[in-house]
């Protein structure tokens, strides 16, 4: 037998997975309906969460195995940043609320960029997911212009980035090597216009204290 | 959020799926749209598209062994089944969605990414809905074929309205395109491309470049628009169409082949490839574009007699150059049975049917049958259901005769 390229066949695995968390999300959607105790109600509200967020998760993971093999083709289009961000705030505020945390975004309205919706989205998701587990209280999106380069920005009021003791820190953020931040580097550095690609930073917060994820798209 | 009141609008809703097509019915009806009906493939859709106008329809991309959302949409774009005032949201899957942004001249309204809350899809059609309401003025102008007042229109729209600039700036150069103002179209295209690769300014720069004859500067927009997305597929048949007005109808041809293996269930591109292979004298391919042409045209809006008689002429094409084999003779009764049961109210179909079948009867040395069949295209001329042979026909009639 022909030896087969190991991502190619995690990639469609994963994919299969996916799928099935699709079809379980509507099985959800029909045990929703029905009339529900407080208790089964709140249960349903985290298995739903929960298969969200895994489902964001190989999402990412999809995406990233396209961007590293090349295999992505970036698709600009030009959007409101408030639309954008507004969107991003409603899909993820379920995983905040559930955790107790402020989430929310601040962006000029007539704020427009040129980016690839779908892959921001990820990376937004992918993002906000990861200041989940170490916000206090609050975690802020922001957009503005920056010398021709549209800059995204996740901030929280956590530790930050350079003093982090979290164990679960490690596993996919903390450290360069972090697939989070890694995801976040390729899906920046795909857009390119006439020379100019776009990058991250890991910053420090000035308004909240914690971390800050910056992105910088190209315009 | 406000309470959606889609309690006076229509939705037509295209899933193949049991399952999540009963859950969006749901999701449909709690909205309180005054009326929702159910298509479970493309075509059927399209049978119920052509008796009614839905002011939004929700379409998987996927839908079974037919064709896909985005085929069915690019087929009811181009055929002025559904008004641009309705609304198209397309419900995909994250491994499709490439596919359906990759179709960038025939764009759906909105998408949204399986799987989705109830919550999410309301919010997409509540955008959808408020965008659309205000586009109407140019929406309706363009569904009246109105440029002038669709670009008025647009303009006001992007003064009133920054953030959607961008689609006016859009519409105002198709409608440009539309009315051949390919210099005015060309500026603004290239004023909306600045420094970012928007993929339909791109295009439409490399269209008003055909359009003003300056083919070398097409052609170049559009090979990089086949680099930068491997599947904006209209943008291979417009360097297709750019190469053969260069002379190259070679090179042509390969591109047109590149592009029905991306989007092998796209019938005018088949169609395409048929009519330039046939151009280059290439009657195999020709045979298998419109074999599959013929195949496809059955359930779509292009079910037009053309399609058969082109594949009948390929078939005759082979014939002249070698032996056919029985399959291939099958494949031509099969499509002049079609032409006969759809197509023989037209005087000009039918002779043309006539004439194909008796190019075909001599190539294959069956004069007897070819002269019974001249016999029976006289009596039905006498009989004012066929067309006399004009110039053109007269000419074949006496090559085919003294060919022999």
């Amino acid at each position: 037998m022909e030896k087969m390229d190991i991502s190619t066949i995690l990639a469609s695995a994963i994919h299969e997975s996916k799928n099935h968390i699709g079809s379980l999300l509507y099985q959800l959607e029909t045990l929703k309906r029905q009339p529900l105790k407080p208790d089964v109600e709140k249960a349903i509200q985290k298995v739903e969460e929960g298969m969200k967020q895994l489902n964001d998760e190989w999402v990412e993971y999809l995406y990233l195995y396209r961007l590293a093999s090349d295999g992505y083709h970036v698709h600009y289009d030009c959007f409101s940043l408030e639309e954008f961000l507004d969107d991003q705030v409603f899909a993820l505020s379920q995983s905040a609320i559930a955790k107790n945390l402020d989430l929310s975004f601040n962006a000029d309205r007539n704020l427009m960029g040129v980016f690839d919706e779908r892959l921001m989205t990820a990376v937004v998701g992918t993002a906000v997911y990861n200041a989940l587990r170490f916000a206090k209280s609050k975690i802020e999106l922001n957009a503005s212009l920056d010398k021709e380069y549209l800059v995204i920005s996740i901030e929280d009021d956590g530790p930050g980035y350079n003093n982090n003791d979290h164990q679960e820190d490690e596993l996919l953020f903390g450290s360069n090597t972090g697939l989070g931040l890694y995801f976040a580097e390729l899906s920046a550095t795909a857009h390119n216009v006439e020379g100019r690609t776009g990058r991250i930073e890991k910053l420090k917060s000035n308004s909240l204290g914690g971390a800050k994820l910056a992105i910088y798209i190209p315009q | 959020m406000n309470k959606p009141d889609f309690s006076d609008k229509t939705a037509l809703l295209i899933e193949d799926m049991a399952e999540a097509r009963i859950m969006q019915k749901k999701m449909l009806n709690d909205f309180g749209f005054k009326s929702i009906d159910i298509a479970m493939k493309a075509e059927s859709a399209i049978e119920m598209l052509r008796g009614h106008d839905y002011d939004v329809i929700l379409s998987d991309y996927n839908l079974g062994n037919g064709k896909d959302g985005q085929q069915l949409l690019e087929e009811v774009r181009i055929s002025h089944l559904i008004p641009n005032t309705s609304a198209y949201l397309m419900v995909t899957a994250e491994t499709s969605i490439e596919m359906v942004m990759g179709a960038i001249e025939y764009a759906p309204d909105g998408y949204i990414t399986k799987p989705f809350s109830q919550a999410m899809l309301q919010r997409r059609l509540l955008k959808l809905m408020n965008n659309k309401e205000k586009l109407i003025k140019v929406n309706q102008a363009l569904d009246e074929q109105d440029y002038d007042k669709a670009i008025e229109s647009a303009q006001a729209v992007a003064t009133k309205h920054p953030v959607l600039d961008n689609r006016c700036q859009r519409i105002i150069g198709d409608a440009l395109l539309c009315k051949k103002d390919y210099h005015e179209a060309l500026a603004v295209f290239k004023t909306c491309r600045k420094s970012t690769k928007m993929p339909w300014a791109v295009f439409g720069e490399a269209k008003c470049h055909f359009y003003l004859n300056d083919f070398d500067k097409a052609e170049k927009k559009l090979r990089q628009l086949t680099l930068d997305n491997k599947y904006f597929v209209a943008a291979y048949d417009w360097l297709a169409k750019t190469l053969i007005q260069q002379g190259h109808q070679d090179t042509a041809q390969e591109v047109l082949i590149d592009a029905v293996g991306r989007s092998p269930k796209n019938l005018l591109r088949q169609i395409e490839l048929g009519k330039l292979s046939m151009d280059i004298g290439d009657h195999i391919m020709a045979e298998m574009s419109f074999r599959r042409a013929v195949f496809l045209a059955k359930h779509s809006c292009f079910n037009e007699a053309s399609v058969y008689l082109q594949h009948m002429a390929s078939i005759v094409g082979l014939a002249r150059e070698s032996e056919l084999t029985s399959r291939q003779l099958d494949n031509f009764q099969s499509s002049l049975k079609k032409v006969e049961q759809n197509f023989f109210d037209s005087s000009t179909t039918r002779s043309e049917a006539y004439l194909l079948e008796m190019e075909l009867m001599s190539a294959i040395n069956e004069l007897k049958t070819a002269e019974q069949i001249e016999e029976v295209w006289q009596s039905d001329i006498e009989a004012g259901k066929a067309d006399a042979p004009d110039s053109a026909a007269q000419q074949r009639i006496h090559i085919l005769k003294s060919a022999k």
